[in-house]
């Protein structure tokens, strides 16, 4: 889980109170707007990474504002770190929410799945002219990363609004065969699915 | 700079190989007109240049029609007219001298070839001329033996007052005594011998003849000389005419034959230019389509698009004009210094530097650039039609350009059926439209043909070439446009029909006249004049020489041609006096009409045989009466035969017996003899004896009649050697043509020739696929071309036939076999650059062509 | 009143059995300063919309009214000053005249409307140096990149000061880097100078930068998105924008 992992990346760099964490989390995810982190998850993070005898308490600051602990890595948590670093980070394109809101559409009378590809299509222009936007407003010389960041998202976006253009063009075809049904569930243990962490 | 012109220099700049080859089609265009242009009109100065001196410094020179002598009295009736001040008679005679007649000296140049004897009634004509005399004195009334010349006559002669200048006469040479100088002579025209009346009479036999009256109008205003001059010709009748030259030359009619030959070629040749610009215009707007779109898009009107092409037409219209016309010049010096020698051997003329008239450079610049614009039109025209999306839009101009060629077929096929429509008709101008038709007819047809006959070709190379494959993507490539390649076949068409063309004319000429002069100059010798088709210059003999040649021993006939100008309908002819009695032993005519009997009528009272130019321009034939301009009046002449000869077989002459140009013409003089031996005479002893007799007469050349027809042979292949050297000036824009549509073809498919390399053609193949290509290009335009040129050959003879020149029609075998060695030849040529220029391409860089 | 104003188009290409229906009833309205987008599938008949628009054809049944012109009662002549005055065009391909340079392409409309060509050509340059090309004036097409020759065309649709800038594929011969350079520019050309842009695209990221996209399908419009305005993008200088790409791509 990426905000886990992060935590101890950013532990690694140095020791550092739970506000810290997030504020620095944010800044380097792309700001709050992009990715906001709530205090309490840092704080549950934290805690099941002391748990697991990742990150350890290493003292208090306090500068006559409220406590703070300061937290920072022990050698399991760097060997976890390093593990991180070494391996891939899986991608979720398979978990689409908008991809069941079209299936669903597809046998529901109330709901035309044109308009909900349409809608949709809407959206992600509107998307891709908030990202372009934001991109072009950046400064290449102190925000490179984070350019490059909007680029990533640019392409993702121009990649769903193709995608979209193919269903599209699909869609009676698709209409025309028998949604996927629940497959009788086999007796005995369920088979561990393949590639997907929870 | 207006934008037309920017954008048409621009381009032009950016093809630099095209824009040079289009323009020196036009280049050559122009080179044939203009350079044919100066040529005639330095024949006719030439020849006219000695004859208008005559008009000077007089109110009016009176003459006949026919330029024939007429009674002295006449100078007395003029001189009685009311209004006229003074007059005086002449007889002036030009004198064809022979080769080194004044320097006996072969190596030199000769002084003069012609002299003009003038005979003066001495107080009338000092009465109307001031004579300068500079040594010595003018000559006296009633003086004989005496003469007076320039100076600049005489210098070159290194003779001086006192010495003596010998002349060929009628009686023999004549010695005349010169008395006086004048200054040297300013004028153009022969240098002139100045006699008294009395002594030229003697000299060219002509007893009481003058052939001019000089006079001089009291009156300076315009009206009272015109009521003058119309008293004059009231009181002598409309045989005679006021003003120096007219129409009365022989030679206007021979110039009209060569004017009409050389504006033919240069039609032909323009007609050619015309083809390449439209071929390269119309390429040009194929491969500018989306330049035009996008022009069209921003607001380029029709009319702008229409100029853009037609600048581009205009400039390499003005710089190939300008190029054509300094190129023409050259032809003009060059052509002259060829057929020089001709004019000299036949007629005794020689002629000067090309002749550049304003009008004439106006003339050719503007039908130069003319044929430009008019060429670059249609295509402009196409272009300004196309809208901007059909522009963008490849495919949708092609199906335009198909249907145009679809109906371009049609009209093609009618006009080559008006063609043939006109061949039957035997109207000469109709056949003359028919030519024009037929060639433009065949270019229309011809697109419809390029499929079935490229395919043709492409299976008898398939065959040669097996295996490669090379030329099923030749012909592929050419039936793609076809259009196109009938154009450049259209090109190769029309130098091969000008070659065929010619070739039949060639070779029916030469075979038509060998077989008429063997007729008409079989006789065993012949006396030859200096000029031989100018009558009118030479100065014949009298009777005395035919007597002592027929004193010679073992000669069995001897038969004169004697001479008198005259006109018929207004046209000038030339009358021959024959003896009817030997003139058929020594020569003979070919009849059209009537029979060998014409001779024998010619002695029953006034009748006449025609040559068939003079029956068709007079229209009279067989029993019809024709009316002859004689000194006397006018008379009318039955025919009793149409038939030429060789000597006369341009110029429209009429055969009458020699007692009636005695009669009528006061003509008594040999010009032209003929001598047969009899069958077992001694040769040399037999030429030594009529060189002997002759000896008065140096004007005379003896030859042997074989060894005339030969030299007459040699003559015409000369010619016809410059002839060839014409054609082949007219075959080269049309390997330029092919040259252009080859390079074009390979820019246009360079990516096409990048795939075949990638896919593993070799070089070789690459060449092989361009040389098959121009191959079967060339073998297309040859094709159609000999077909054209076979047909308008023979159409061009049945023309002259119609003119009434004797002329067979031969198949030019050699022609046709040398059309289609050229037709190769060209193929391979073609082929060199372009082929270079594609098996040269770098396969990478080919493919990213755009 | 609107720019444009299309109503009801219709195009039918060829006659009987073989007629292609183009567009079969389009409606469309543009406003001054206005950047729109016309997407579709290809064969939709954006292509030709455009053409219709541009006064490049004549729509078989329906009106097009440029700036209180109705474009069908035109004659050729008038039509083709419409396009010059009027309209600045854009093509994907063959935009540029090879044998002029980038100062006398950029001038040619002015120049084909008989401005006199130093007037002609200190305009083009000018323009050539609002979007960037100061330093290029001279060179012919060949001695410039895709994107720089695009930027040209941009130029040249510029220098008439028409209302109206019609792009066909703009892009489409162009890499990503320099397709975004000119859909900033046109975005530009749409902002800072006032001027009503359509283009057709096929590509979602140039889209992206209009203000509003019509979907066209089997020649009718089948949906149509007004992309709001985020942050400040008004008068964002494309030129910035174009300097920023670059460094981005460096």
């Amino acid at each position: 889980m990426s905000v886990r992992n992060a935590i101890l990346g950013l532990l690694a760099d140095r020791p550092r109170h739970g506000y810290e964490l997030r504020a620095a989390f944010e800044a380097i995810a792309g700001g709050e707007a992009l990715w906001a982190l709530k205090p309490a998850q840092v704080y549950t993070t934290l805690a099941r990474l002391e748990e697991g005898g990742l990150v350890t308490q290493d003292g208090v600051d306090q500068d006559g504002g409220p406590e703070k602990h300061i937290y920072s890595l022990t050698p399991a948590g760097q060997a976890e770190l390093a593990e991180w670093f070494a391996s891939g980070v899986p991608t979720e394109h398979q978990r689409d929410e908008f991809f069941i809101k079209l299936m669903l559409s597809l046998g529901n009378d109330n709901a035309n799945p044109y308009r909900v590809i349409q809608a949709q299509r809407n959206r992600l222009y509107q998307e891709l002219h908030d990202a372009t936007t934001h991109r072009n407003q950046a400064d290449p010389r102190v925000e490179l990363a984070q350019i490059f960041l909007l680029d990533k998202s640019i392409m993702h976006l121009e990649a769903d609004v193709r995608w979209l253009d193919l269903i599209e063009a699909r869609l009676d075809d698709i209409r025309r065969q028998p949604l996927p049904r629940p497959q009788p569930r086999p007796r005995g243990r369920p088979r561990k699915k393949l590639g997907i962490e929870s | 700079m207006n934008i037309q012109l920017t954008l048409a220099a621009r381009y032009l700049r950016g093809r630099k190989l095209r824009t040079v080859l289009t323009t020196l089609a036009i280049f050559f265009g122009v080179l044939v007109v203009f350079g044919m242009n100066t040529l005639l009109p330095a024949f006719v100065n030439a020849f006219t240049s000695n004859i208008l001196a005559v008009a000077d410094q007089v109110d009016a020179a009176i003459t006949l029609k026919t330029s024939d002598a007429f009674n002295v009295a006449v100078a007395d009736r003029v001189a009685a007219i009311d209004g006229v001040q003074a007059v005086s008679g002449v007889l002036e005679r030009s004198v064809n001298l022979p080769a080194d007649y004044l320097d006996h000296d072969p190596a030199l140049p000769d002084p003069a070839t012609v002299l003009t004897l003038v005979g003066l009634d001495v107080p009338q004509a000092t009465a109307l001329h001031i004579y300068n005399v500079t040594a010595g004195r003018f000559l006296e009334d009633g003086e004989t033996g005496v003469a007076v010349i320039s100076e600049s006559l005489a210098e070159p002669l290194g003779l001086g007052v006192g010495d003596k200048l010998t002349l060929p006469t009628t009686s023999g040479e004549t010695a005349l005594t010169i008395i006086g100088l004048l200054p040297p002579r300013a004028q153009l025209g022969d240098e002139e011998v100045l006699v008294t009346l009395g002594q030229a009479q003697t000299m060219l036999a002509m007893p009481g003849l003058i052939n001019t009256v000089e006079a001089n109008f009291g009156a300076v205003n315009d009206e009272e000389r015109a009521r003058i001059e119309t008293a004059i010709l009231d009181e002598l009748g409309d045989t005679f005419q006021l003003g120096g030259l007219s129409s009365n030359s022989e030679l206007l009619a021979n110039f009209k034959v060569a004017q009409a030959i050389f504006t033919v070629l240069g039609i032909l040749a323009l007609l050619m230019g015309g083809f390449i610009i439209f071929n390269t215009f119309r390429t040009v707007v194929v491969e500018r389509r989306r330049d035009i779109g996008m022009l069209r898009a921003l607001g380029a009107s029709r009319r702008t698009i229409l100029g853009t092409f037609l600048a581009e037409g205009l400039i390499q219209g003005v710089i190939g004009t300008a190029l054509g016309l300094l190129g023409g010049y050259a032809l003009g010096v060059l052509g002259i210094s060829t057929l020089n020698t001709f004019m000299r051997n036949m007629m005794n003329v020689e002629i000067g530097r090309p002749t550049v008239s304003p009008g004439l450079v106006i003339g050719s610049a503007a039908v130069g650039i003319g044929v430009t614009l008019l060429a670059g039109l249609l295509p402009a025209i196409n272009a300004g039609r196309l809208t901007p999306l059909e522009a963008l839009r490849p495919a949708v101009g092609t199906l335009s350009l198909r249907r145009l060629a679809g109906v371009g077929f049609w009209a093609g096929v009618v006009m080559i059926a008006l063609a043939v429509a006109a061949l039957v008709s035997r109207q000469l101008t109709l056949i003359g439209l028919g030519a024009a038709l037929f060639v433009v007819g065949l270019i229309l047809v011809a697109p419809a043909l390029v499929n079935p006959v490229a395919r043709f070709f492409s299976g008898l190379l398939a065959a040669i070439f097996a295996r490669s494959g090379t030329a099923q993507l030749a012909q592929g490539n050419l039936t793609r446009q076809p259009s196109r390649t009938a154009i450049t076949a259209s090109t190769v068409l029309i130098g091969m029909a000008i070659l065929i063309m010619a070739a039949s004319m060639f070779t029916s000429v030469t075979a038509g006249f060998g077989q008429v002069m063997r007729r008409s100059l079989g006789s065993d010798y012949i006396l030859v004049p200096p000029s031989i088709a100018l009558w009118g210059r030479n100065v014949g003999a009298g009777a005395e020489l035919a007597d002592s040649l027929r004193a010679v021993d073992g000669v069995a006939v001897v038969s004169s041609l004697r001479f008198a100008p005259s006109e018929t309908n207004g046209t000038a002819v030339a009358l021959l006096g024959i003896d009817p009695a030997t003139y058929p032993q020594v020569s003979g005519l070919t009849f059209s009409q009537g029979d060998e009997s014409a001779y024998d009528a010619l002695n029953e009272g006034r009748t006449i045989i025609l040559n068939p130019v003079t029956s068709a321009n007079a229209g009279a034939d067989l029993g019809d009466d024709v009316t002859l301009v004689t000194p006397n009046g006018t008379q009318t002449y039955r025919v009793v035969g149409v038939g030429g000869d060789y000597l006369n077989a341009k110029l429209a002459t009429v055969y009458v017996s020699q007692a009636n140009i005695a009669a009528d013409f006061n003509r008594t003089e040999d010009v032209l003899l003929q001598v047969n031996l009899v069958p077992d005479a001694d040769r040399e002893a037999a030429e030594a004896g009529l060189q002997a007799a002759m000896r008065n007469f140096p004007q005379f050349r003896l030859i042997s009649g074989q060894e005339y027809i030969d030299q007459n042979l040699a003559i015409f292949d000369s010619v016809f050697q410059a002839l060839y050297v014409l054609v082949l000036f007219l075959a080269i824009p049309s390997l330029i043509a092919m040259v252009n549509t080859l390079a074009i073809g390979i820019i246009e498919r360079t990516r096409e020739i990048g795939m075949l390399r990638a896919v593993g053609s070799t070089r070789r193949q690459i060449s092989a696929i361009v040389l098959a290509e121009a191959l079967i290009l060339s073998a297309l335009g040859t094709i159609f071309g000999v077909v054209a040129g076979l047909y308008l050959g023979y159409m061009g003879i049945l023309a002259m036939k119609a003119f009434g020149y004797p002329m067979e029609y031969v198949f030019p075998t050699m022609g046709v076999a040398l059309a289609l060695g050229a037709g190769v030849l060209f193929g391979v040529l073609a082929a060199i650059i372009p082929a270079r220029q594609a098996s040269r391409l770098e396969v990478v860089q080919a493919l990213r062509y755009e | 009143m609107s720019l444009i104003s299309a109503v009801n188009l219709k195009k039918v290409y060829g006659s009987g059995d073989t007629a292609v229906t183009a567009l079969n009833g389009v409606s469309l309205q543009v406003e001054p300063g206005e950047f729109v987008a016309i997407m579709g599938p290809s064969g939709c008949g954006k292509s030709t919309l455009l053409h219709l628009l541009g006064g490049l054809d004549r729509p078989t049944s329906g009106t097009v009214m440029i700036d209180g012109h109705n474009l069908s009662d035109l004659p050729d002549n008038k039509l083709t000053e419409i396009r010059r005055r009027r309209i600045g065009f854009i093509f994907q391909f063959f935009n540029l005249i090879p044998v002029l340079n980038a100062v006398e392409n950029t001038a040619l409309p002015i120049t084909l409307d008989g401005v006199r060509p130093g007037d002609a050509k200190t305009r083009a340059a000018e323009w050539l140096r609002k979007i960037g090309l100061g330093d290029r004036l001279d060179h012919r097409p060949d001695q410039l990149s895709g994107g720089q020759q695009q930027r040209v065309a941009v130029a040249r649709a510029l220098v008439a000061d028409p209302a109206l800038i019609l792009a066909d594929e703009p892009t489409g011969n162009l890499d990503t880097h320099a397709s975004e350079e000119i859909a900033a520019l046109l975005r530009q050309v749409a902002n800072d100078w006032g001027r009503a842009v359509v283009i057709v695209t096929h590509d979602p990221r140039i889209a992206a930068y209009a203000d509003r996209i019509i979907f066209l399908k089997d020649g009718a419009v089948v949906d149509q998105t007004v992309l709001e305005p985020r942050g400040s993008q008004n008068g964002q200088n494309a030129e910035m924008v174009a300097g920023k790409i670059q460094a981005i791509g460096d």
